[in-house]
């Protein structure tokens, strides 16, 4: 007994100890001042190859690295403004467009920068053909005749012709992107490889670990679910950067993330849970720096299904979810409630109280479920992957879902599998999220709800539509006109129009629009993030 | 000594109560050398067959881990082409295994190296991390079983039972999380997350990949302090079920000891029960031990998903389990083969240690 008694002592003074302690240990960071160290869940890099790069992750990364052709302004993102690029004009046709390098640019390598190279960077990535080939073929570029297409005139001049005369506003996003990139293609050129079929890689296979272009970093290192490191780049276009360097270590507990911040060893926590990043936002040391991002999180219906095809099915479930007790509960710093397909930001995008249209209301859902005839309910399997807040939301929607009858039976499992069955068709329905390329309704539209073909056989597989099996004439003719209106303002009530009945009409229940928060230290000041990028080079630690 | 079988998984066990002295004779080692290689030859390949198509019939789409969820199905196509996933299933396996006897396994989807690089990047980091553990659990778990069986009842055996309960069944993810919140945010005795801080990222060239000897190798000894603060939380984390099992082991067979005859002619010859039990019992269990560690270090060396994924360790677990979860085939083989490979390792050494410390194979 003895001992028992000893142990529960030396437990208790042990304890009593630790609690003493924390205060002290948190004041101050303690990483070196001229490095910025972000804790970051690093599992989706595949490659660095802005031609095949679509994950969040990478795309924030490499941005850090290559200079596109025009920016997002910094402010309101879906406006642009000049970047490698000084100026642009369009001709009075909107066919042709001319492109004015800045003059005097080097690659790090000392190569200048051309508009040879930028017409070599936009060749390959329709070459390559990955899902970024994407953004130019929308356009009507195409990869038989991208050198005729886009082309330089001289060093400094870049042509771009297109078939339509698409709005100039809407068609320039697609420079501001990772695949407006002006890589430095002298450098790249000796590390073309072949692929089996005898074609060549175009560097696809070399840039998977390496970058070579303009920038305010360059790529150190990437160890694969370990450390990414960036170093500065000594002498940058525009300016002196202050950072030295940039630490990006996988760290994928949440918990272990905020354990680190608060103690100093890391100056940024990029993915803290809810319960996490309230604690962040209640302590003196740290700060919370909150943006809207352009992802959403929908509920996908396959119109193929017998029950859920029927639009007063639909409208009912819509009222089965709390948007608003969400947003102030369990999402809190998830995101907020949005309804419609253009997320609000974009160009076109409903104003805010036109764009949550719903609210939880269980006799409005009843009330639907019941012209549709299914007033005793119906049983329904949903999928949904892994990610926060997926389950949380399904969850939610099950158990009102229950108070009207509908049962709803939840699958999780991982991505890969989630995105095979949606490809396939192979669902009831799902939870999912999806993030547009650009910060206009027109990049929503064209993927949620244009269908081009909603054959099987089709496989348009990249169209939200035609994996839901979504397809009506007026929508699928309101979209096409759209994106050919050149006057804003018209262009602008079009949207509304679509978004509205969207609404009513289409496969999709968009629940909320997700927040992106830096969870970081005090002393870090200057970073700048807008819903399409974070750039680390004005960041400084006081 | 029991030769045959010792290329599967866990026959270690079964030979625990065996002890015949092998022949001496130079042709019978040479054909049992050769008996015992062919037998890890059909067992990895049998491994690899059976991993192979298990994996094939898994509901996930490697294509799409590369190509992501946005890309047309011309893409798709080609990549499918690419990786062979066109041709049938038998003559997958066979372009596989030609590949693998020339020593190439392939791409790793999920980081674009080759997987033989990335292993000999993770699995340092497990073997550090295993090594680590099993020395901590060996340097508790012996004299907590030989102590627990000498006090057979009492308190003190009692309490070592419980807290082998404990290690069993924590779940290893909350203890993780709860040493880290005590012994590095609060007293900040320990390092966090990672292996080693963050001044000491690609301060050195690895040489074995296991930091704690590269640091030293390379004379920086402040990185090998880091590494030190880095190592001995999850270690000893990982360490702890593996010291509950082991003091488990030990205790029982040391009562067994205990009881026997020898033990009380010892005793009542007028020796001491220290000399008693650490001179004349506890060598007599050394054989069984060993076993027991073997069977203990294997399964460390597996690499523990949760372990890694609360500490941010870059170890075997965690790739073995992306590779699993993007339905890489390549990873998981290699990560398959390895595991075999090191079972059949362990059980060699163990087999070794067991002729060194029986005298009656001598």
């Amino acid at each position: 007994m003895q001992f028992a008694k000893k142990a529960v002592l030396v437990t208790a003074a042990t304890l009593a100890l630790a609690a003493a302690v924390p205060s002290t240990a948190a004041a101050q960071s303690r990483t070196p001042r001229d490095t910025l160290v972000m804790a970051y869940n690093i599992d989706a890099i595949l490659t660095m190859d802005p031609a095949q790069v679509g994950e969040v992750v990478t795309d924030e990364i490499i941005r850090n690295v290559c200079d596109s052709l025009v920016a997002y302004d910094r402010q309101d993102p879906s406006r642009l403004v000049p970047n490698l690029a000084e100026r642009w004009e369009s001709s009075e046709d909107g066919l042709t467009y001319t492109f004015h390098l800045r003059r005097g640019l080097k690659h790090p390598s000392g190569n200048p920068v051309t508009a040879q190279d930028a017409a070599w960077s936009i060749h390959r990535v329709l070459h390559l053909g990955f899902g970024n080939a994407a953004q130019f073929t929308q356009w009507g570029l195409e990869k038989d005749k991208v050198e005729q297409q886009v082309r330089a005139l001289d060093d400094h001049t870049l042509q771009v012709t297109v078939p339509e005369p698409w709005p100039i506003n809407l068609f320039m996003y697609v420079f501001a992107g990772r695949q407006g990139f002006i890589l430095d293609r002298k450098t790249i050129e000796p590390h073309i490889a072949r692929r089996t079929d005898g074609t060549p890689d175009w560097g696809n296979g070399w840039l998977k670990t390496n970058l070579a272009c303009i920038g305010p970093f360059r790529l150190a290192r990437w160890t694969a679910n370990d450390t990414v490191i960036l170093e500065r780049q000594p002498s940058w276009w525009r300016g002196e950067v202050p950072l030295r360097r940039v630490i990006i270590r996988h760290v994928v507990e949440s918990a272990a993330q905020r354990l680190q911040l608060e103690r100093g060893d890391i100056d940024i926590a990029r993915d803290l849970n809810g319960e996490d990043t309230a604690a962040v936002d209640a302590n003196q040391n740290l700060q919370l720096n909150t943006t809207l991002r352009h992802q959403l999180y929908y509920f996908g219906a396959n119109m193929q299904h017998p029950i859920l095809g029927k639009d007063e099915v639909r409208m009912a479930m819509r009222y089965l979810i709390d948007y608003q007790g969400l947003e102030r509960t369990t999402l809190r710093y998830a995101g907020k409630a949005w309804n419609s397909f253009a997320p609000q930001g974009a160009f076109g995008a409903l104003p805010p109280e036109r764009g949550v249209a719903y609210r939880l209301d269980l006799d409005k859902a009843r009330e639907h479920l019941a012209r549709a005839g299914h007033a005793d309910g119906f049983t329904v399997r949903l999928i949904h992957g892994t990610p926060f807040p997926s389950s949380d939301v399904a969850q939610h929607f099950q158990a009102n879902a229950a108070k009207v009858g509908i049962r709803v039976e939840i699958e999780q499992m991982a991505s890969g599998q989630l995105f095979s069955r949606m490809r396939d068709r192979n669902y009831e329905l799902s939870f999912l999220a999806w993030a547009p390329g650009y910060p206009d309704a027109d990049a929503n539209a064209t993927r949620h709800v244009f269908n081009p073909d909603n054959r099987p056989e089709a496989r348009q597989t990249m169209f939200l539509s035609w994996r839901a099996s979504f397809d009506r004439p007026w929508f699928n003719d309101m979209v096409q006109r759209a994106r050919l209106e050149r006057d804003e303002t018209k262009r602008r009530e079009m949207y509304y129009e679509i978004q509205e009945r969207f609404m009513r009409e289409g496969p999709f229940l968009y629940t909320l629009q997700s927040y992106r928060q830096l969870a970081m230290r005090r002393d870090v000041q200057g970073i700048i993030h807008h819903a399409f990028e974070v750039s680390y080079h004005g960041v400084r630690k006081q | 000594m029991a030769p045959d079988g010792t290329a599967g998984a866990a026959p270690a066990v079964a030979r625990v109560a065996e002890a015949a002295a092998p022949s001496g004779r130079a042709g019978r080692l040479l054909r049992e050398g050769g008996r015992q290689a062919a037998a890890v030859a059909i067992s990895l390949f049998g491994l690899l067959a059976i991993t192979f198509f298990i994996g094939r019939l898994l509901p996930l789409d490697p294509v799409v881990a590369i190509i992501g969820d946005d890309a047309p199905q011309s893409t798709y196509d080609m990549v499918f082409k690419e990786l062979g996933l066109d041709r049938p299933l038998w003559e997958q396996f066979a372009l596989y295994v030609a590949k693998v006897a020339q020593g190439d396994f392939g791409n790793a989807l999920n980081t674009s190296n080759r997987v033989a690089d990335d292993l000999r990047r993770v699995f340092p980091a497990t073997v550090e991390l295993a090594t680590v553990a099993l020395i901590i659990s060996l340097l508790l778990g012996i004299p907590f079983g030989v102590i627990a069986a000498v006090h057979r009842g009492k308190l003190i055996d009692h309490l070592v039972r419980v807290l082998g309960l404990i290690g069993y069944s924590a779940p290893t993810f909350w203890l993780g999380l709860m040493g880290l919140v005590v012994f590095y945010a609060m007293l900040g005795w320990v390092g966090g997350p990672g292996r080693v801080g963050i001044a000491y990222i690609d301060l050195i060239e690895p040489r074995t990949g296991l930091l704690l000897i590269d640091s030293l190798l390379e004379n920086e000894p402040e990185m090998f302090w880091s590494a030190v603060e880095h190592i001995i939380l999850p270690a000893s984390i990982l360490g702890y079920a593996s010291t509950a099992y082991i003091a488990r082991m030990t205790r029982s067979f040391m009562l067994e000891q205990l009881s026997q005859e020898y033990v009380i002619t010892a005793r009542v010859k007028g020796l001491s029960r220290a000399r008693v039990v650490w001179r004349h019992a506890f060598p007599n269990i050394m054989v069984q031990l060993v076993t027991v560690i073997a069977l203990a270090y294997a399964f460390l060396l597996e690499g523990a998903v949760l372990t890694e994924t609360v500490f941010a360790w870059p170890g075997f677990g965690r790739y073995l389990t992306l590779g699993l979860l993007s339905g890489d085939m390549n990873v998981v083989l290699a990560c398959t083969l390895l595991v075999g490979l090191t079972f059949i390792v362990l059980n060699l050494i163990s087999d070794v240690l067991y002729r060194l410390l029986d005298p009656r194979t001598r």
